[in-house]
């Protein structure tokens, strides 16, 4: 009575859960906001197609994509032997018992009227599967200590869970001969830890049983064409697609900056996790808010997660939203004045001039905020040299260099930059040699603050043509890196003040 | 001669022609490649963030080559201006080679500087030579003109990349002429693409691929030559945002020089990747109609043809 029950209580919860879930595919958003978009176009648009590709040539492609990736996993097999061995045995394992135990009631008794063995030899078996599928699993994770595969309370969950559930289980059938009592306490244990993981299972990472096939099954038939709604839907599913498998961070071409910035959003893997959070609830506190941006921004959009993702996720475009809503929700990091941006410019005619150039020019106005008080034509007077900031200046060799400068202006007239402009102070506040002279000066505001830095090619030729032999590409690098740090820290500083408030 | 092949991020998502021609052409001149999956970002794009950071992936590419025990061979300028930079530093600052050492032992690299960084035009001069390759070329054009484009990051700062002369350089003109093309003089010739301003200063970055693409028609150059997939992406982009916003200015279209040389060569166009559709960015744009005004109507660079 008990059990059956509490068999309905996790049930209802189960129930409840799921539908929570699906229900937040169609109510969260990712990317720019299109208010045209509401739930109830996204529930239609989804209904019509499924059913159109149900209806349609298409059908072959899933039922293609359901035998050989979502059964036989053959690219995660492709990949990687031994995760897609440790996988193979758990879900072929955990399937067989679930089928041909847990509802053998059902299944079982139904086909066989006489169905009963003392020591089932099938549950034993597909039992060890899976619990040699975990102690790969387990190996991977805590002994091999693969570089970047990162584990979190979750992942440990899952493995604790299913240990739990099989090691009672084995435990279980083999005392169910010998001593009842140790038996009832197993069967109490197993049966309590299938119903804890039934009822979580919506929240927990159990939930990829459903939506990983289901991610695998959409991004096959989904293309360009297909209704924006539905994109949309499918990149909120695509979250809860996720595994935390951490393949793409393993395979992610920036993956390095992390040891540095020490950021974990810079991996894919661990972005996922946070966006998942993000999008629920559209807070992430300042400070998770800024390492999102930041490591969302610092993406080559090589597409290697994309390529890699054992859960068919469409991860280039998923960054690609998520980056365009964090960078119009709050003062771009200084990230997008760099390379990483040039995806972004092949991609502008996706949204709006305005959309396009508000976080460049606030990253800009960050940046060059402390150049302001030239600008009001307030007398600056040269000395007392900022000797400090001109020791902090030389972090690599070379960019002592400065001090060999006689101003003849040789970088100012071939600069490519400068020569676009009829005025180019107007634009660019100083010329390279200015900022130059500035270093030398201890002029830190003027040195750090002019846009002539973040406008530079960095084509090298005003540092090829330096008679003096003064690494002016070189330096304006290390003064935007000063810079950063600058804009950083007055960020943190303001963003501990408007906290205190 | 066997190297290590560099490819960085952008050529196998956004041109991949230029991948799939070198390896033809590569292939077909008897220059071995081995590839690692390893490797990953130069390390460019964070320059203007976090030098260390910058050094890091740099170091870490480095570091890989090192333990394949090959020569590193880059497709992109920008990849290898970037990788001999961090090569310089790390040979002028030892204490830098120390601390980016102490973070790599953590993945077992380690980096001494023991093998060389190439741009692949400079395996196609140096190592395997301008006479070699001329024999090679078996169905040479004969009329074609084209506007060499140097590209930045291999050719400056020349002190740390010790491509060619930076002021007259003359090994991209050799390769493309040993193909029997003509390499046209273009004022411009040495002057930057834009890219590394597009998605920073657009208006900036297309305007000055805009001089570029008339000072290329004026001097007569029928296509822009390029050894870079950003130089490439340059081009095609600010082509289709000229298109787009019915710019009348002359264009160029750019084609990379391993399938100018695979044509030269009489390889097959699919071996090339010449039909490949490669404009991802372009496909939502209306075609490129034929306009009366300034220069000349916009030809695809797959029609380039060697003449017999």
């Amino acid at each position: 009575m008990v059990y059956t029950m509490l068999l309905y209580l996790a049930l209802v919860v189960f129930g409840i859960g799921l539908l929570f879930k699906v229900a937040g595919w169609f109510r969260f958003n990712i990317g720019i906001y299109d208010p045209s978009l509401t739930v109830s176009v996204r529930i239609r648009a989804a209904i019509q197609g499924i059913l159109s590709v149900i209806f349609s040539p298409k059908l072959a492609t899933l039922i293609k994509v359901l035998v050989a990736d979502v059964l036989f996993q053959n690219h995660l097999r492709r990949q990687d032997t031994l995760r897609w061995v440790m996988h193979m045995l758990i879900f072929a394992g955990f399937t067989f018992l679930f089928f041909m135990h847990a509802l053998d009631k059902i299944i079982i008794t139904s086909l066989f009227e006489k169905y009963y063995l003392a020591l089932n030899p099938f549950l034993l078996v597909s039992g060890s599967m899976v619990l040699a599928g975990i102690a790969i699993a387990a190996y991977r994770r805590f002994i091999l200590k693969v570089p970047r595969l990162k584990t979190n309370a979750m992942d440990a969950y899952v493995l604790i869970i299913l240990a739990v559930i099989l090691i009672s289980g084995i435990a279980m059938e083999l005392t169910k001969l010998s001593s009842y009592e140790h038996y009832q306490i197993f069967w109490d244990i197993h049966f309590l830890a299938c119903m804890v993981g039934l009822a979580y299972l919506p929240f927990s990472k159990f939930l990829h049983v459903f939506t990983t096939p289901l991610s695998l099954l959409a991004n096959a038939v989904m293309d360009a064409n297909s209704h924006p709604a539905n994109v949309k839907t499918r990149q909120i599913m695509e979250l809860d697609a996720c595994l935390h498998c951490t393949n793409c961070s393993k395979r992610c071409s920036v993956a390095a900056a992390s040891d540095i910035i020490g950021n974990s959003n810079i991996l894919p893997s661990e972005r996922i996790a946070v966006l998942k959070e993000y999008v629920a609830y559209k807070e992430i506190g300042a400070r998770g808010f800024a390492a999102l941006q930041e490591g969302i921004s610092l993406c080559t959009n090589c597409d290697r997660c994309t390529v890699i993702c054992p859960a068919g996720i469409n991860l280039r475009d998923l960054w690609f939203n998520a980056r365009e809503e964090v960078l119009q929700r709050e003062h771009a990091a200084p990230l997008v004045l760099t390379p990483f941006s040039f995806y972004r410019g092949l991609k502008r005619q996706e949204m709006t001039s305005d959309q396009y150039k508000q976080p460049l020019s606030n990253a800009v106005k960050d940046l060059t905020a402390p150049f302001e008080r030239f600008s009001t034509g307030e007398v600056v007077p040269l000395g007392p040299q900022n000797s400090e900031f001109k020791k902090t200046a030389v972090l690599s060799g070379g960019t002592v260099t400065y001090a060999y400068c006689f101003t003849c202006e040789n970088c100012s007239t071939v600069c490519p930059v400068v020569g676009n402009y009829e005025a180019p102070q107007q634009a660019l506040d100083l010329l390279p040699h200015q900022i130059i002279r500035s270093l030398g000066f201890g002029l830190k505001d003027a040195a750090l603050g002019a846009r002539m830095l973040w406008y530079c090619l960095t084509c090298y030729q005003c540092q090829e043509h330096c008679p003096q032999g003064v690494k002016v590409t070189d330096i304006f690098y290390e003064l935007k890196n000063l810079a950063v740090v600058e804009a950083n820290q007055s960020s943190a500083q303001n963003g501990s003040e408007s906290a205190a408030r | 001669m066997k190297f290590a092949l560099f490819i960085g991020c952008n050529i196998p998502v956004r041109v991949p022609q230029y991948e799939l021609s070198a390896r033809t052409v590569l292939a077909r001149l008897g220059i071995e490649i081995e590839d690692n999956p390893e490797f990953k970002c130069c390390g460019n794009p964070i320059r203007n963030i976090d030098q260390n950071t910058f050094l890091l992936m740099a170091a870490r590419n480095l570091a890989l080559a090192e333990k394949q025990g090959l020569d590193l061979m880059v497709l992109c300028m920008c990849c290898f201006g970037s990788l001999k930079k961090a090569a310089h530093v790390m040979r002028q600052l030892p204490s830098i080679r120390e601390e980016m050492n102490g973070l790599l032992a953590k993945e077992g690299l380690h980096y001494s500087g023991k093998f060389a960084v190439k741009h692949l035009l400079s395996v196609l001069h140096h190592d395997l030579g301008i006479d070699a390759l001329k024999e090679k070329c078996t169905k040479p054009f004969k009329t074609l003109k084209m506007a060499t484009h140097y590209g930045c990051h291999a050719l400056r700062p020349s002190d740390v990349t010790e491509f060619d002369n930076p002021v007259a350089p003359s090994i991209f003109d050799d390769l493309v002429t040993a193909t029997g093309a003509k390499s046209v003089e273009w004022p411009l010739k040495l002057e930057c693409c834009g890219a590394p301003l597009l998605g920073v200063n657009d208006d900036l970055s297309v305007e000055l691929t805009r001089k570029k693409f008339a000072d290329g028609r004026r001097a007569g150059g029928e296509y822009l030559c390029v050894a870079c997939p950003y130089c490439h992406m340059q081009f095609d982009k600010v082509r289709q945002i000229m298109v787009s916003g019915q710019d009348t200015a002359p264009r160029m279209d750019s084609i990379v020089y391993p399938q100018l040389l695979g044509l030269a060569m009489g390889l097959e166009r699919d071996a090339l990747g010449m039909t490949l559709d490669i404009k991802e960015e372009v496909v939502a744009e209306p075609p490129a109609k034929p306009k009366k005004t300034a220069g000349r109507t916009k030809a695809s660079a797959t029609d380039v043809q060697p003449q017999e």
